[in-house]
């Protein structure tokens, strides 16, 4: 790849097609045009108009009617109530609430590593030429194409619980401990697991990072003696690092937004949706107890809202953080 | 040119026939929501109600004989658990689609009436659609709210201490009507040193328990609008708590949190529990012990403090069908086929003629029969506290930080002070 001969084609293709859609324009009439491009874009529109009008009916709409909730009294039966900041000042104030925070925070900063590195590792691993190397790949996406649905938080739960598979190596080995799951200060630990498990996508990401690392990279390093620790400090992970930002910016998010799995395993035990003594009660969780537990769906709104901003600024902290270790080639971006 | 027109011509109508075929469908989905009529009369109503699958096959039978018996009356079902029930159904409720009829209890009626989802079916008993007569002990008063007809009971139950028989045997303890609390007390003690098991299974968290003892010492857990009790009434309840589960008295919390949702009886880390008399079903199917039914224990040797509890069912205001849905309810609280079918399954049922339908026969619903029968005869049955709008939030909020107190994630002084908080919160809203 990368021949001249490739390029040619493509350079004449380009040149030739400034306006490619109209074919060879002799006299160009400049009113016949612009009907005909309004007519293009006309269909352009006819065509995007159900994901348009999805988008208005099912994002944008609901979003801006959450954003007036935020600021009223709404249980979702009676007219909302404008009551200002109400429901910020007493989102600060609830010691719930920042128990949410709390362990959502610690959900997101240790189980986005962990779950970067073993992706990470496994790509390493995976880039390398071997036999049967498409089924190892295979096998280890599969948790995360399976992973955000129900079903898989349900067997977790059912792996973690007392007296399952889990509970019971604990007890061959003399620890007896009682399931994960019905435990407030273990069950957080049994959801940093799940996603770890579920490493497969960014795991995809960085293989494909891996593949475009140059081999003379390498074979210099070879030649100047360099060893493998030193080869994956100095060249694969510059190399890769926009990639690795690519990853843990989305981690991140995803790891802000835990749900369905966090709703599933700490369901059930306890009776309430967030754990034994609200040990798994991640801030979505709360947000959801809220909105369709206690119907208070404007309070629910604002926590939205809040997660929303706080999302931001994380992402905005690691897009400045980029500048000090992405090495984008060719010096620019 | 000319070509190049008509092709765009032909996009332009596909493009158009695609979104308006989307819209179509969109409309379409609209229709089918708020239509539940059909040509020949015949109308169809949605039924929903909270259980397991036990309870499904049940109601499911009593359905088709509902069908069989009014042709023109079709009934769709939906079950969900408690706690997921009422989270579809608010969902429902304010997106102005909730079923026509549904399973109701106590502490949700205010809330809902306030919420204006509830149908008064009094003007449904004027029409003649729905008879009130014919229930036992009061029964039918059950659902009234200030005047208007919420609910109708299908089912009673009253709260008791369901016990592990042999376990209870072993230790050598039989509870009659009028044992106190230290006569408990002193029985938990000797089950613990006897047998090994903890007595209770952690009745601290049991909202309808505490209702009781407060009752007996002149208190209740709610008023019309709020909390009867103190702050200092709860310390000493979690007080007591607190040190019962460090003696091993009560069930060690965690092991009970870990095997839910198995009861702490059926899974033998406690001799008893306090809970609905119809429960002991449930726990029998559950767990391998054989189990029965004490009574209450009393503050001064007498008052208990109960009342008879009860599943309703309720009906959504702006039904389209209130006639059918009336008839619906006026079948499964009549009927004694009915009772036949269901058992004491939602407790023992509310109606003379269904009740003498239904004689159990099995041990355990004989039990629950000769339970309610004790309380009726020793005449400890009064009136039912009234449950403010928002008591469904309190009872939950107890229940959670009566767990995180006895799992030492929280003192007794700031359990009781986030309860107070909380519930605060829940009656104002």
């Amino acid at each position: 790849m990368g021949s001249a001969v490739t390029h040619a084609p493509v350079r004449e293709g380009l040149a030739e097609g400034s306006s490619p859609r109209h074919g060879p324009v002799k006299s160009p009439r400049s009113a016949e045009l612009k009907r005909r491009g309004r007519r293009e874009n006309l269909a352009g529109y006819l065509f995007m108009s159900p994901w348009i009008a999805g988008f208005l009916l099912l994002t944008a709409g609901p979003m801006v009617a959450s954003l007036y909730f935020a600021f009223t009294d709404y249980n979702l039966f009676d007219a909302p109530k404008w009551i200002g900041l109400d429901n910020f000042s007493e989102m600060f104030g609830d010691p719930r609430w920042r128990h949410s925070v709390q362990v959502t925070l610690w959900y997101v900063v240790v189980g986005t590593p962990i779950k970067l590195i073993a992706a990470l590792g496994v790509a390493l691993l995976l880039a390398q030429k071997r036999r049967g190397q498409a089924f190892y790949r295979a096998a280890f996406y599969a948790p995360s194409l399976i992973g955000a649905s129900v079903s898989v938080a349900v067997v977790w739960k059912a792996i973690f619980s007392d007296d399952a598979a889990v509970d019971r190596t604990q007890q061959f080995f003399g620890i007896d401990a009682g399931g994960w799951t019905g435990d407030p200060d273990l069950i957080i630990y049994s959801l940093v697991a799940l996603t770890v498990w579920q490493f497969g996508a960014p795991m995809v990401i960085f293989l494909a990072g891996l593949k475009q690392v140059p081999r003379e990279l390498y074979e210099a390093a070879d030649v100047d003696g360099a060893s493998r620790l030193r080869q994956f400090w100095n060249i694969t992970l510059p190399m890769i690092s926009p990639v690795l930002f690519f990853n843990v910016l989305l981690e991140t998010i995803h790891s802000f937004q835990i749900f369905s799995s966090a709703y599933i395993v700490g369901g059930g035990a306890g009776g309430n949706a967030c754990g034994p003594a609200d040990g798994s009660m991640v801030y979505t969780c709360y947000l959801y107890v809220q909105g369709f537990e206690n119907s208070r769906m404007g309070l629910a709104s604002a926590m939205a809202w809040m997660l929303l901003v706080a999302v931001a600024l994380v992402t905005a902290v690691l897009f400045w953080s980029q500048k000090r270790w992405v090495h984008y080639e060719e010096g620019g971006r | 040119m000319q070509q190049g027109s008509k092709v765009e011509r032909r996009t332009v109508l596909k493009a158009a026939g695609a979104s308006l075929a989307v819209a179509g469908l969109g409309a379409t989905a609209t229709a089918c929501g708020g239509d539940s009529g059909s040509g020949d009369g015949t109308v169809t109503i949605r039924y929903s109600w909270w259980g397991a699958e036990d309870r499904a096959q049940r109601i499911n039978k009593t359905i088709a004989l509902f069908e069989k018996k009014y042709p023109k009356i079709k009934v769709k079902t939906d079950f969900q658990p408690y706690t997921d029930f009422w989270k579809k159904f608010n969902t429902q409720a304010s997106g102005g689609n909730p079923p026509d009829v549904f399973q109701n209890a106590i502490g949700f009626l205010r809330k809902y009436d306030a919420k204006n989802v509830l149908l008064d079916l009094g003007a449904q008993v004027e029409a003649g659609n729905l008879s009130m007569d014919g229930f036992r002990a009061g029964l039918e008063k059950f659902g009234e709210i200030d005047g208007k007809l919420l609910g109708v009971p299908v089912g009673s139950n009253s709260m008791a201490l369901v016990i592990d028989k042999p376990v209870y045997t072993r230790a050598g303890i039989k509870p009659e009507q009028g044992w106190t609390w230290d006569d408990f007390h002193e029985a938990m003690t000797r089950v613990r040193d006897r047998t090994g098991r903890a007595g209770d299974s952690g009745m601290y968290g049991v909202m309808y328990l505490y209702d009781l003892y407060l009752r007996q010492n002149g208190k209740a857990f709610f008023t019309e609008d709020g909390l009867g009790f103190s702050e200092a009434d709860l310390t000493a309840w979690w007080s007591k708590a607190e040190r019962d589960v460090k003696s091993g008295l009560f069930a060690d919390p965690k092991k009970v949190a870990q095997i839910k949702p198995k009861s702490a009886l059926s899974a033998e880390l406690a001799g008893s529990e306090y809970t609905w008399d119809n429960f002991t079903v449930r726990y029998t199917s559950e767990g391998k012990s054989e189990y029965g039914l004490a009574p209450i224990p009393t503050t001064d040797g007498k008052r208990t403090g109960q009342y008879l509890g009860s599943l309703m069912l309720s009906a959504y205001k702006r039904t389209r069908h209130p006639k059918e849905v009336a008839q619906f309810i006026d079948f499964m609280v009549h009927d004694p086929e009915v009772a036949e079918i269901m058992g004491y399954d939602r407790g023992v049922p509310t109606t003379q003629a269904q009740y003498d339908a239904y004689r159990p026969a099995d041990p355990v619903n004989k039990a629950i029969a000769a339970y309610e029968q004790s309380l009726v005869d020793a005449g400890v049955l009064e009136e039912i506290t009234p449950h403010p709008n928002g008591a469904d939030i309190c009872e939950a909020a107890f229940l959670r930080i009566a767990e995180e107190m006895a799992l030492g994630e929280r003192s007794v002084e700031d359990a009781v002070k986030q309860f107070f908080t909380e519930s605060k919160t829940a009656l104002v809203g």
